[in-house]
């Protein structure tokens, strides 16, 4: 009554079992080949560290480093990342540079067309360590294809930023516009002064993600000459990017009127309280520490640990804890005083 | 007459098992065709360069692990060292010792020069009393709690009290971190703006590795079957299951081995419930419902890649526990949130993950032992059922064998963990046979495990640990 349903079960496992059978025969000669290309490069490495090294050294460029087959050009990629991280030096890096321009730009330029993705990222990688700038048009033209993934639109927006190339701004502006503050951030710190200042006019037209990256890049450069531009930000805009901008302002450590900023200690947002907290300390504003162990008492965790820090920054600082810690009743204040009072000597 | 009811029963009930099993291969099937095509994409992609740039990110979020022990002085010292070569920028370690009755307290306090601190805990979610709070001297981001016997969620609840950071996991004694676990975990959440409120990721067997001071030297394969069946099982589950589920934030496990929670969200669905026994599935499927009910776009998402290496059961006393445990742990997650299953308001979790995990995960092992008993009454009945017999069996191979050997295949093709052809070969082989041996004792072990919470038994084994690092 079941034999036809058993012959078709029985068909379908041994065809299922072959199938897997030769499949794990295939995995098992590509895993074999794998393993002997990786052997392969092993040796060709040996070859070439020594002139490889010489060269970056002393700039004299022996024979016997002429890269032609796959595994020789990995091996040579390989060698050049691992001194890319180990030499210091400007001209050390230079001569990595001008190595990796020869012998791998043609190399990087067809496996940026490549099918898999994994190749094109590994590529996108090199391109940028490696600094080829004579593949931006090839990686410019990676936006002309159809199925471009997120991950490689954003690392080919990254090389771009930091050869400075003269399309950022209006891809970013225009195509790219929704992207996260981690993504734009990641972006805008490759971009040189110039390039930067373009976004910092460009202000009012980003959306938010990119207005908050823009002033995160400022506070960690911690240029003064931004701090009128924040201040105006701050003074313009409300909720997200005022909070932002008073947090680069806190980065950067100075202001010009510190009497516009002591309100905020009674705001009614804590991130408003903590920055405020964060500010007086890093200027030093003695009038602010009465607002400052008024925020030792806050309800909330950040702006108490903020407070705490911030009272610690002053040179009696140690002596304003103690006296808490002797006499408020509040015991989450005189936790966070004791905290501070013990923390990193 | 009577006779020939009975037959029709024993047909019809045939039947109903093939049907099942044929209902849950498809399924398997479709999750199969989703991960590989996800885990594809990555093949030879050269993983540290994707997470180097986190490093130096010093928006990075700061993450405080938490790391329970109850009568773990073997093993303690160890678990903290390994997590203190760990490569991320800003974290704190907190130990909860859970009224240990042993001497885990004095070892870390002495080994680590720990000193008492007066300290003020906020109690965000309940816990039991804290003793003692101490800091260590030589390094001020390792704490260690000393409170009350409450067991393991409890002493996740005080950790999670007492942590200072935005983020936590939990790290079980026994488990060694890869180096760069905390980059890549947290890497969904910093991609996502925080949209991403919990990621989890894949959990490996470390029986057979190579480890020294927590970090893995070699991967290797174990000698004993019992364990390479393990690292079978824990292929199939975490590449074929989770990231196919992971795609459609359909997850419901982050593995109690691994997992990053964003502090805020786990406090405000409570914390760790403290009576069951499977408190890492049921805060999962708590916050799946929080959102849910809020009408939040927040996700929970798993990370293929292998990020912590945990030490399982090497004989069958030790496995057997673990199963009866597990499945019950299962089932109180999905009873207490009962609710959820076919309620149109929790979406595809209320129309998929629920329904999947009541029917192949809970009930499947049951319609399973079910079949190899109807196995074995056909060969007794003869004739026709002989037939019976046979397709049951060749269902089960696909449902057991062939999908293991198919998550073998697939882990060689993309994430090429193994180094030796020989390993390959001999994972390969070994699931061939799991239909055979050590598939039908895991069913019968989580078959226990119901029989056990139907006659109410509370009890439940705990691991003997040997210690994986040396």
């Amino acid at each position: 009554m079941l034999t036809s349903e058993l012959y078709g079960l029985t068909l379908a496992a041994t065809g299922l079992l072959s199938i897997l059978f030769i499949l794990l025969f295939y995995l098992l000669v590509r895993k074999a080949f794998s393993i002997r290309e990786r052997n392969q490069i092993e040796i060709e490495k040996k070859q070439y560290e020594e002139p490889i090294f010489t060269f970056l050294v002393d700039g004299q460029l022996k024979r016997g480093v002429t890269p032609s087959t796959f595994t020789q050009k990995k091996a040579v990629e390989e060698l050049l990342a691992k001194f890319a991280g180990l030499l210091e030096g400007e001209q050390e890096k230079k001569r990595i540079f001008e190595l990796a321009q020869i012998h791998l730009s043609d190399f990087y330029r067809i496996r940026l067309k490549s099918r898999k993705w994994s190749d094109r990222m590994n590529a996108l990688f090199h391109i940028e360590d490696f600094k080829i700038r004579s593949l931006e048009g090839n990686i410019i033209s990676l936006f002309e294809k159809k199925k471009i993934t997120r991950d490689e639109a954003i690392h080919v927006l990254r090389i771009l930023a930091a050869f400075q190339s003269k399309e950022i701004y209006s891809l970013l502006l225009d195509r790219f516009n929704s992207l996260s503050t981690y993504e734009y951030r990641n972006i805008l710190t490759r971009l040189d002064e110039n390039h930067f200042d373009q976004f910092v006019l460009g202000f009012n037209k980003c959306g938010i993600p990119m207005q908050s990256a823009i002033l995160d890049v400022m506070g960690t450069e911690r240029k003064l000459k931004y701090v009128s531009f924040i201040e105006s930000v701050f003074r313009a805009y409300s909720g997200e990017i005022k909070i932002r901008a008073l947090k680069t302002l806190g980065e950067i450590g100075y202001v010009k009127d510190i009497d516009l900023y002591l309100p905020l200690c009674k705001s009614a947002k804590w991130e408003e309280r903590m920055m405020a907290a964060k500010l007086i300390g890093v200027l030093r504003e003695r009038k602010g520490i009465p607002d400052l162990k008024a925020l030792l008492h806050d309800s909330n965790w950040w702006v108490r640990s903020q407070a705490g820090q911030s009272i610690k920054s002053f040179s009696d600082g140690e002596k304003v804890l103690q006296s808490i810690l002797e006499t408020s009743s509040d015991t989450f204040a005189r936790d966070m005083a004791w905290e501070w009072l013990h923390k990193g000597d | 007459m009577d006779d020939l009811q009975w037959m029709e029963i024993v047909t019809y009930f045939g039947w109903f098992i093939a049907v099942y099993m044929v209902v849950v291969i498809a399924f398997y099937t479709v999750i199969l065709v989703i991960s590989s095509f996800q885990l594809r994409r990555e093949y030879q992609l050269d993983r540290t360069r994707t997470y180097e740039d986190y490093t130096n990110e010093i928006y990075t979020k700061p993450v405080s692990i938490i790391v329970p022990a109850y009568n773990e002085e073997a093993g303690i010292v160890q678990s903290v060292r390994s997590l203190l070569s760990i490569n991320y920028p800003v974290y704190e370690i907190v130990v909860v010792n859970d009224g240990s009755k042993d001497n885990t307290v004095k070892k870390v306090i002495e080994q680590y020069d720990m000193k008492e601190i007066q300290k003020v805990v906020r109690r965000q979610v309940d816990s039991k009393p804290i003793k003692k709070i101490y800091q260590s001297q030589i390094l001020p981001n390792l704490f260690l709690i000393d409170k009350e016997n409450g067991g393991k969620a409890d002493a996740l609840n005080a950790g999670l009290n007492f942590s200072h950071y935005p983020y936590f996991c939990s790290l079980d004694g026994d488990s060694v971190l890869e180096s760069d676990a905390f980059l890549k975990v947290m890497k969904p959440i910093i991609d996502s703006n925080e949209d991403v409120i919990a990621s989890g990721g894949s959990v490996r067997i470390a029986n057979g590795c190579d480890i020294r001071n927590g970090n893995i030297l070699k991967i290797g394969l174990s000698d004993k079957p019992i364990v390479i069946m393990q690292i079978i099982e824990y292929l199939r589950a975490f590449l074929m299951g989770r990231i196919g589920l992971s795609r459609h934030n359909l997850l419901l496990i982050i593995s109690g081995a691994f997992g990053v929670f964003s502090k805020y969200w786990v406090v405000e669905a409570g914390g760790y419930k403290t009576d069951t026994v499977g408190e890492d599935m049921e805060l999962v499927v708590r916050l799946h419902s929080l959102l849910k009910e809020r009408g939040l776009k927040k996700k929970i998402v798993y990370v293929p890649d292998p990020v912590c290496w945990t030490e399982v059961p090497e004989d069958f006393t030790f496995l057997r526990k673990q199963r009866r445990r597990w499945h019950r742990g299962l089932f109180e997650s999905l009873w207490t949130h009962r609710k959820m299953l076919f309620n149109p308001k929790y979406g595809a979790i209320g129309f998929i993950s629920f329904p999947y995990f009541w029917i192949v995960e809970f009930f499947g092992p049951i319609v399973e032992l079910a079949g190899y008993l109807f196995i074995i009454l056909c060969l007794f009945l003869g004739g026709i059922y002989i037939e019976f017999a046979i397709l049951i069996f060749l269902l089960s191979l696909f449902y057991g064998s062939l999908f293991s050997m198919a998550a073998v295949l697939l882990e060689e093709w993309s994430l090429t963990k193994y180094p030796k052809v020989s390993d390959i070969i001999k994972l390969f082989l070994y699931s061939l046979t799991e239909t055979l041996w050590y598939r039908p004792l895991t069913v019968l072990w989580r078959c226990e495990g119901i029989w056990q919470m139907i006659k109410g038994d509370k009890s439940w084994g705990e691991m003997k640990r040997k210690g994986v690092s040396q």
